[in-house]
Order: structure tokens, then sequence, then C-alpha cells
């Protein structure tokens, strides 16, 4: 009788190994295991066999059976393994085709430098003021110490609307109307960002530009404090190492007024074509406001001092990204415009 | 302005400085050099002289020139082009291995057509001089010496006086001063601390002088006169010439240059009278004249009043400080002249320079300002350079009009103060003594603290305190500021609301691909006339453009957006998502706009999956913006925007309060020109921001679950489902939770005028599990209202 069984067994775990699908799996599950096996009816032979070769038997049996049993589950799990894989092979995709268009489009260049001026500003306590682009001659002029006749006003070749209204021609106009609605009461920190317009047009002047004016006033604010304000905004702005140097100048709403040069970020200071070979770049004007300034506007200048700066944002942007022509910013030719994502 | 360095080098001792040196003091005092260029550029020259001139056998215009070079140098022969070589000629030399950088050569000894070349005559021009200065025999042929030169003498440009370098200074409106040689010497003297040179005159006891001179106006206080006699007019002195040339004046005579050059030394304008030519002996200044006027260039203007006038008996002889008469002006057989030093109100020139075009060196003199106080010494340093120049020999009294004596300008100004602005802590001794430097009286309180200043009256500039500060620290340098940010209170940064939403509101457009552009505020007349419907106010207009293409100031962000869209289409750029945030200004609004426009497809992926940009894609962006600005859409009313530029069926308005503050939709056939189907948006952002919006508050989230249902009706094409999402909410008002359309179908079965609108409703209750026979009861409710107001049927 085992050697039947034997025989049985080792035709049950040959039909495993032949096996090719998970249904013949269970076929042959029905087949060796189920009650109506052939196996199953020699369990129903036990009963004949005494006590001691009763337990015999059953060892063999259950060995038996037990290697049935393992022999299908692994065979099972051997087939799933490769049914799994060859789905896996089905499924494999060309990963450079076109992907889902996500790309974002492009701040200008123009308000990118903005945007990150007013950033560095703003994280020092400063508020964005803005005003209107056409403005009074008032407030262009004679609020900033630039009565009518002055010849300072040559200096800048002024669109009119008619006698008293004009295109501002600088973003200095803000601080007039800042000042004034503050009555005489500091302290004041803004900068204005903004366009700003002249009669001027070639490759590095555009009738149209772009200024961003700072000001702050308080009871004891000097020229020192307006020299670290520009040395951490330049540090900020063209990177940690930039020193920076200030040059006399004039501005009729300064006193004193000066030009400002950070060391050229191309070359560190070297000399370069960027920097002329001087090693510095003129970056910006500033100055003490003026006390005629402060006074028009209703501060007393023996009781407040202030300072402000002004930057061109093209140039910032010319000068940062290597921008050859101003016009270019105004061309929105997108394959100019959508250079500066990040 | 541009200035000879051995000019000032007369007047103030600059020896042993290198001109690197100088330029860079003066860039940092505040008057920048912007070049430095030298007169003339040449190496290794030595004066010889012409021995002996030789046809050259192999050449119809060379020769063969023996030259003597001095002792140290010998006899070389030199083959020469020039048609005015002849023997016993000085000449200029270069030798082997000089540099002419201006030519571009190095000089070799070789062979021309056989004979040997051993150096070369020099023209000035070889020598780097601007020919505009030179004769045309210069120009054409080499340079003839005097006869007196030095022949082996090696430093030739030296001799000639043309080892000069020229500064061009651009001297800010403010140091007006210093379009003066004598000032500019000063100021080098106080910032090197050197000794100035500056030629001063003895009173002299001359003949008096029969003239009268005055003013019948306040716009001039000053006017002096000087009359000479008796004077040669000729060509002037090489080195007058030389230093006229290097600030680009030419040269005409004797009397007109030493005119120019008084006023490069002093900045004070001159002007000279034939006195045998005018009317009477009394000059008197007016500004009531109305005339016609006949000026030096021949040609007529119009006084008018306000315009300075320098007149003589009647006659007007001079458009004050800007151009003389034609009657009276100097010329080649002048004799006797008269020489006016005055002082002109500078706005009042501005004007009259403005209204005439006319301005000249003077007039820009006046206009910025000039010395008050130095009429008497320009006078009487002009008549000396007369003496010494034009054989001058009478000279008379000047004669002078002062409205009255001028006092010089005092100052009060304190130490802490200069440190306070500063941010520095000079010694009242410092600081006593940079102001000495630059020429002013110092005289200080018991204090130590305060002081008076007293001006020079060259430095017409200095008027308050601040301005000593600035002279205090750009004499020592900026250098001495200590850096230190503000202390200060604390004050509250950052963006204001309007500030955050529209930088929010690009930030959202960008990310979502569209490219930000920024364009002209000028627009043309033309262009203003369209796309116009945000508003209906008039436009600035400009008063003096510069082309008409830009003096209108736009009521629209349209035009310069569909512009920008045609250039970059023109570029073959492609498929355009465009949009700019930008202020809008009338007469009578001035609020931020946004434009956006869409051209072309939308890459869902590349070019494998792509749609066309619709209505749709603009109104989601729109939709957006009002989710950020958190303004529901019963805030505002949706409507069909009839306009000539836009497509009827295809595009809407959006008021508030019938205020019209969007539109949106596709730009009509007949206004896309080559574009193509273009669709674009704008927004009047300011009106939406100004709309006041509840503060966020948390609503109830329902613990029950909700239950979609489905229906599709039929209706007219004409009836608009958001009409009908509207009305299904109303009637299923609380359940109803949510509606959206998931499908549209036109055609058969349909006739032809039907649509068929797939709707998901949504019902949700807050309080407890709904049942179905409530669900029921509501969609019944729905289907018979939409029957009843839109005659909507269920789809069979």
């Amino acid at each position: 009788m085992n050697e039947r069984i034997e025989k049985i067994a080792s035709q049950a775990l040959e039909d495993i190994e032949n096996a090719k699908s998970s249904e013949a799996l269970q076929d042959i599950h029905n087949r060796y295991l189920s009650k109506k096996s052939e196996l199953s009816s020699f369990m129903s032979k036990m009963r004949d066999l005494k006590a001691e070769e009763k337990v015999k038997f059953g060892q063999f049996m259950n060995d038996i059976r037990f290697k049935i049993t393992t022999s299908l589950e692994s065979k099972k799990a051997a087939l799933q393994k490769k049914a799994l894989e060859e789905r896996l092979n089905k499924e494999v995709i060309d990963y450079t085709l076109p992907e889902v268009d996500l790309k974002k489009g492009s701040k200008h260049l123009f308000n990118k430098i903005i945007d990150e001026v007013c950033d560095i500003f703003v994280g020092m306590g400063y508020q964005i003021a803005e005003g209107p682009e056409i403005e009074s001659d008032h407030f262009n002029f004679e609020l900033l110490n630039v009565p009518k006749d002055h010849p300072a006003r040559d200096m800048q070749d002024t669109f009119f609307i008619d006698e008293t209204l004009l295109m501002r021609s600088q973003t200095s106009p803000v601080q007039a109307h800042v000042m004034l609605e503050k009555k005489g009461q500091g302290p004041i920190k803004i900068i204005s960002p903004g366009k700003v317009y002249r009669r001027d047009d070639d490759a590095t002047h555009s009738h149209q530009f772009g200024q961003i004016e700072g000001l702050v006033i308080d009871k004891n604010i000097n020229m020192g404090n307006l020299l670290a304000t520009l040395e951490l905004f330049s540090k900020a702005m063209f990177g940690e190492k930039r020193e920076v140097r200030m040059r006399s100048s004039y501005f009729p709403f300064t006193e004193p007024s000066v030009e400002v040069d950070i060391s050229c970020f191309e070359c560190g200071g070297k000399g370069c074509a960027l920097c002329k070979k001087t090693g510095w770049i003129e970056i910006l004007g500033a100055g003490m406001v003026h006390p005629h300034v402060l006074k028009m506007c209703g501060f007393d200048p023996h009781e407040y001092q202030g300072f402000a700066f002004g930057i061109g944002i093209e140039r910032v942007a010319m000068l940062k990204y290597g921008v050859d022509d101003i016009r270019r910013f105004y061309n929105n030719d997108l394959r100019f415009n959508t250079q500066f994502k990040r | 302005m541009k200035i000879s360095l051995n000019l000032l080098k007369q007047f103030v001792d600059l020896s042993g400085l290198s001109t690197e040196e100088i330029v860079h003091k003066l860039t940092f005092a505040g008057l920048e050099v912007e070049g430095v260029t030298k007169l003339a550029e040449a190496s290794n020259l030595v004066i010889g002289e012409i021995l002996s001139v030789e046809e050259h056998p192999n050449s119809d215009h060379l020769h063969i020139l023996k030259v003597d070079e001095g002792p140290k140098y010998g006899i070389h022969q030199i083959v020469c082009g020039a048609p005015n070589v002849k023997v016993g000629l000085k000449v200029i030399v270069a030798r082997e291995k000089a540099v002419l950088p201006r030519l571009g050569v190095t000089i070799q000894k070789s062979k021309i057509r056989d004979a040997e070349s051993d150096g070369m005559c020099c023209s000035l021009v070889e020598l780097g001089v601007d020919k505009t200065y030179l004769s045309e025999k210069q120009i054409n042929g080499i340079e003839e010496l005097d006869p007196s030169a030095p022949v082996g003498e090696e430093e030739v440009l030296k001799y000639l006086g043309y080892d000069d370098e020229v500064l061009d200074i651009n001297v800010l409106a403010n140091r007006s001063d210093c379009l003066a040689a004598f000032s500019l010497a000063k100021e080098l003297a106080s910032l090197f601390n050197r000794p100035l040179n500056i030629p001063t005159f003895k009173e002299e006891k001359l003949k008096e002088s029969d003239f009268k001179v005055s003013s019948a106006t306040s716009k001039c206080n000053q006017f002096s006169l000087k009359v000479c006699k008796d004077l040669k007019i000729k060509e002037s002195p090489t080195w007058l010439k030389r230093y006229l040339m290097a600030s680009n004046i030419r040269s005409i005579n004797n009397i007109v240059d030493i005119g120019n050059y008084v006023m490069l030394l002093t900045g004070q304008p001159l002007h000279m009278y034939d006195i045998d030519k005018l009317p009477s002996r009394e000059f008197i200044v007016k500004d009531d004249v109305e005339s016609d006027f006949v000026a030096l260039d021949e040609k007529t203007y119009q006084i008018e009043k306000g315009d300075l006038v320098v007149t003589n008996g009647g006659h007007n002889v001079c458009l004050a400080g800007v151009m003389g008469a034609l009657e009276c002006a100097v010329d080649d057989n002048s004799k006797n002249i008269a020489i006016e030093a005055a002082y002109f109100h500078g706005a009042t020139i501005r004007k009259t320079t403005i209204k005439t075009g006319l301005s000249s060196d003077s007039s820009a003199r006046f206009i910025k300002g000039i010395n008050l106080n130095q009429d008497r010494y320009v006078l009487d340093l002009t008549v000396s350079l007369l003496k010494e120049l034009a054989d001058a020999k009478e000279i008379y009294e000047t004669v002078s009009y002062r409205e009255k004596e001028i006092a010089p300008t005092v100052i009060e100004c304190s130490v802490s103060y200069i440190n306070n602005r500063l941010g520095t802590d000079f010694e009242a001794s410092k600081i006593k003594e940079i102001l000495e430097r630059l020429y002013c009286l110092v005289t200080f309180d018991e204090d130590q603290d305060h002081f008076k200043a007293t001006i020079p009256s060259h430095r017409i500039d200095l008027k308050c305190d601040a301005d000593l500060s600035e002279e205090v620290i750009r004499f020592v340098g900026f250098e001495a500021i200590k850096s230190r940010l503000p202390m200060m209170e604390t004050t509250r940064g950052g963006l204001t609301f309007e500030q955050q939403k529209r930088l929010k509101i690009r930030e959202m457009l960008i990310a979502n691909g569209y490219n930000e552009i920024l364009t002209y505020t000028l627009i043309s007349p033309e262009e203003d006339q369209k796309f116009v419907l945000l508003n209906e106010d008039e436009p600035y207009i400009l008063k003096n453009p510069m082309t008409v293409e830009h003096s209108v100031v736009r009521r629209s962000l349209i035009v310069s957006c569909l512009n920008t869209l045609k250039y970059n289409l023109d570029h073959q750029n492609r498929d355009l998502a465009l949009f700019e945030v930008s202020e809008v200004q009338t007469k009578t609004s001035r609020y931020t706009a946004l434009v956006a426009a869409l051209n072309g497809a939308c890459h869902v992926r590349g070019q494998l999956k792509t749609r066309p940009y619709d209505f749709y894609d603009l109104y989601g962006a729109f939709l957006m913006i009002m989710e950020e600005l958190g303004i529901e859409e019963s805030r505002y009313k949706v409507a069909r925007l009839t306009s000539p530029y836009f497509h009827p069926g295809r595009s809407v308005k959006v008021t508030i309060q019938n205020q019209v503050v969007a539109v949106i939709g596709q730009i009509h056939p007949q206004y896309q020109e080559k574009m193509g189907e273009t669709y674009v948006m704008e927004v009047n952002l300011s009106a939406f921001m100004a709309l006041k919006v509840g503060p966020l508050k948390m609503k109830n989230i329902s613990r029950y679950p909700s239950v979609s249902r489905d229906l599709a009706l039929v209706v007219d094409k004409n009836v608009l489902a958001k009409e009908m999402i509207r009305q299904i909410k109303k009637s299923g008002y609380p359940l109803v939770s949510e509606v959206s359309v998931f499908d549209i179908y036109e055609g058969l079965p349909l006739e032809h005028d039907k649509k068929s609108l797939a709707l998901s409703i949504t019902y949700s209750d807050c309080n407890k599990t709904m049942t179905s026979e409530e669900i029921a009861k509501c969609e019944a409710k729905i289907i018979s209202d939409l029957n009843n107001v839109f005659k909507a049927e269920l789809r069979k």
C-alpha cells in the first residue's frame, strides 16, 4: 500500500512541477488532496491497522500530504511571480515622451527686480509706497527743491501735459506725498518702485523706465545709516562680498549727494569689461534729504533728518543679467522675457 | 567741460602729482573726470634740420632728405612725401622705433622704392593733433618749426606745448563755478593743499571814461564796462589757440579768443562792442522791449517783454547774455571796443534761450549762475591780455552799475550738526581747517561748537548748513563715514492689502503658464481709440511728445497687449499666454488694470496633446482671481458684451452697479488681423479690491453621507447653463449643495435648436441621513421648476 501511495505522491509532485497556470494547480489540488482523492481513500484504511502501525502510517501520510502541499504553494508563488513579471514587462513606458505641461510662465524682468528689491527692504521694516504716474509740477519738482526755471530741470527733459501736470520724471514725488501725509511726524521708512518718463530714447535710455526710491526719516538719521543700508542692500542683491563706496555728486533734493558704486561682481574688483577696468560699478544715487525738502514737506529740519536713494531698475537688471539694450524690456519678445524664470 | 591740464598747472602748483592722482581726487570730490585725452602722442621724436633735398629717382613726388638730428644722433637719410620740404627747414623727426599711436605705426628703418629711409618727418596730424584746429597747410604737409627750434631737442611735444592732457570734467549743475579754470585751480589747491598762482592786478590810475551804464530791471543787478582803444586785430599766438583747442573752442582772432579765454579762466561771459558803431555813450539794460532784433548770425529774432536787452541810444545792441546785435559787432576793422561783464538773471536768460533756440557757452553760464563779485577783476584781466596780444594802448577806467553792494554769504552752522548729519566725529579744529582750505572765513562762538562761515564769492552753491556738511565730507572723503544701520523705532513693514493681492494674482497667473509683459504707457491717438471698455474718460495728451506714436496716456491695456502678441507672432513665437498688470490713469480715474491674452493652443503634453485656447481659459483665470479676492459670483453681473471689437457670441462684460469692471472674450474677427483666434481679458482690479469682503469663518461639514444624482435635460440652445444651475440651487435649497455640468449634447435625435445638458447634483444634509423619499421629492421639485422656467424636459 505504501508503495502505491509513494507512487501517487511522486506523480503529484511531477504534475505540480509541470503545471503551467494557477488553474492547473487547483486541479492538482483537487485531484490529490480533496476528500474524494485516491490519497484520501487510503486514510479510511487506517482503521484496520494496529495502534502502533496507525501512528506510523499517520505520520507517513502526513509527510506525504505536507510534501505535496508545500510543493503546490511554492509552485503557486512562482507562477504568480512570473505572471507579475510578465505584466510589468508589458507596462514599460518611454519616459522621454512629452510630459504634462506644468511649466510656469515668467515674471517680467523689470518686475522681478522690483519684487526682489522690495523684498529686501520690506525685510528691514520698510513699507511700499506708490504714487500716480501723472503728477503735478509741484510734487515732481517744486517740493523737491527744483523751483521753476531751475537749471536742474534741464537735467531731466520732462513730458508735460499742461502747465501744471506732467508725466513724473522720477519716483521722488512719492517721497513728498508720504511726508505730507505724515504731517511732520516720523519715522518714515518707505520704498517706492515705479515707472517714470523722460524725453530720451536710445540703446541706454528709454522714454519710459523704472526707478526705486527709498526714504528714511527720523530724528537721528545720518549718512552712516545710509551707507550701512546700501551696503546691506548691495550684498543682498549682488552677493555677500560686495563693497560700497560713495562719490560726491549733486541732486537738488539731497545734500550731501553721492553716487554710489559697488565693487564689481563680475571680477570681484580686479577690473574687467563690465566695470570698464575700474573694479567698481555705479549703481545708484543717494544723499541726505535737503533741509528745504523736509521743510516744504512739513518736517522740521532741526528735529528730523533723513536719507533717500534712487535705483534704476533696468540698470540693475542690465548689470546683473548682462542685458545689452534697454529696449529689450519693452519689446517683450518672449524669447527674452522667459529667460528669467528663477 | 574740457580743460587743458597744463593750463590748470599754470595757476596751481601740481608738481609731483600724477594725472591719475589728480583725476581720482577730483572725481571723488564731485568733479567727475569722465575722460583724459592727450593732445598729441608719440615717442622717440627729435627736432631736425633738413640739410639737403633730392628728388627720388623712382617717384614723381617723393624726396630724399638728409636730416641733421643733432650731435647725439647725427645725420640720417629720410624719404619724405610732403610737398613743403626745403633745405634749412626745422622739422619733427620720428626716429627709428618711434611709436605713433594715432597712426598705429612704429617707425622702422626701410627701403622706399630702393632708397634707404631711416625715420620720418611728421605733421601734427601724425602726432595725433585734431585736424579741426589745424590749417590746410599743416594738414597737408609736415610741420614747419620756427627757425629758432633747437636741433637735437628730444622733448619735442613739450617744446611745442603739445605735451598736454585734456581733462573732460562732468561739472554738475550746482558747481557752475567750476566751469572756470581759476575755480578748478582753487579746488585742486584746496584738495592737495598746494599754493595758488592766480594773477592779480594792481590799482592803476587810468583815464576816466565818458560811458555810462545802468539797469532798469532787477534781472540785471550788476553791469560793468571797460573801454579800450587803438587795438590791433590779428591771429592769436599758438599757446592761446592750444588752450582754446583743448576746450573745443575754435580760434577766430585775438580779440574773440581773448573773450573766450577770459570766460574759460573766470567763468564770466564777456561781450564786446565796436564803440565806433554805437549810437551813444550810454548803456541801459531793459526787460520791457518789444522789437525785432538782428543778431550776429544775421538772423532776425523777436524780442518780447521779459527778455533782457542791452540798449544804447534807443538801439538794442545785445540780447543780453545770449547774442549781440549785428550793427555794433566787433569785426576785422574794429579798433576801439567796449567790453561788458555783467550779471544777468539765469531763469530769465533760460526763458529767452528756450524761446529763441539760441544758446551758447555764455548763456549756459548765466543760466547756471556766475560769481557776482568778479566783474572788475575780469575786466582787468581782459585788458592785460589785450595789451599783451592786441597791442591795446588807450585803456579807460571801468564804469559800473550795481543795484546794491553784494554782501558775502554767511552761513551759521555747528560742529555737532555736521557730525550728526554725516555720522562722523570730526573735531572743531578739523572742520575749521577744511573750510578755511576751501577759502571760507570761519569764526567760532564761545561754545566751540557753533560757528559762522563767510563764503567766498565764487561758491554760489553754498547757501545753508547742509551745504557745509557736504563740503566737509567731500573734502575729507566718504571713507570717513562710519557705516551703521539706523537705530530707530521698529516700524511695521510689508505690503498693503492691494499690493499683496496684486503680487498674488501675478504669481498665480505665472504659475498657470502666463508670461508677464511690460508695455509703454504712452500710445498713439489712433491706438487710444480702440478697445477702451473699462472707462469712458478723457485721456491725458502730451503737450511735448517725442513722437506721435507715444503721445497719449493709454486708457486701456488691451492695444499694447495685442501689439505684443503680434510682435511675438511675427517673431515665430507661438501659442501665447500673456498678461500685464499696470496702472491706468485718465483725467477722471486711476486704477490698476490687468490685461491677459491667449492665442494658439494650450499644450497639455507638448505637441503630443494640445487643445486650442478658448473663452473658458480666460474666464477660468478670472474666476481664479475672484476666488483669491474672496468675491462671490453674487457680487457682480456677467452679461454678453456688445462691442465692435469683440465676437458678439463669445464675449462678456462684468459689471458692478452698472460700472463695467471687466471684459472677457474673443477679439472680433475683423480686428484679429493675421493673429488668428485671440482671446483677451481686461479687469479693473482696483474695483474688485475695493469690494468689502466678510471675514473668513469655518462652515460646518456634514457628518452624514451626501448623495449624487444625475439629470439629463433638454432645453433651448440659448438657455445658459449657469442660470439653470442657479435655479436648481434655489429649488433644491437647502439640500442641494453642488451642481455641475458633465456633458453637453447637440444633434440628432434632438431638434436643431435644442441641446441636452447632463448635470450632476449633490444633495447633503448636515443634521441627518437623507431618505430616498426626501431626495426624490426634492428632485421632482427641481425638474418641475426647470420645466416651468426653462421648458426643460427630461431626456428620454
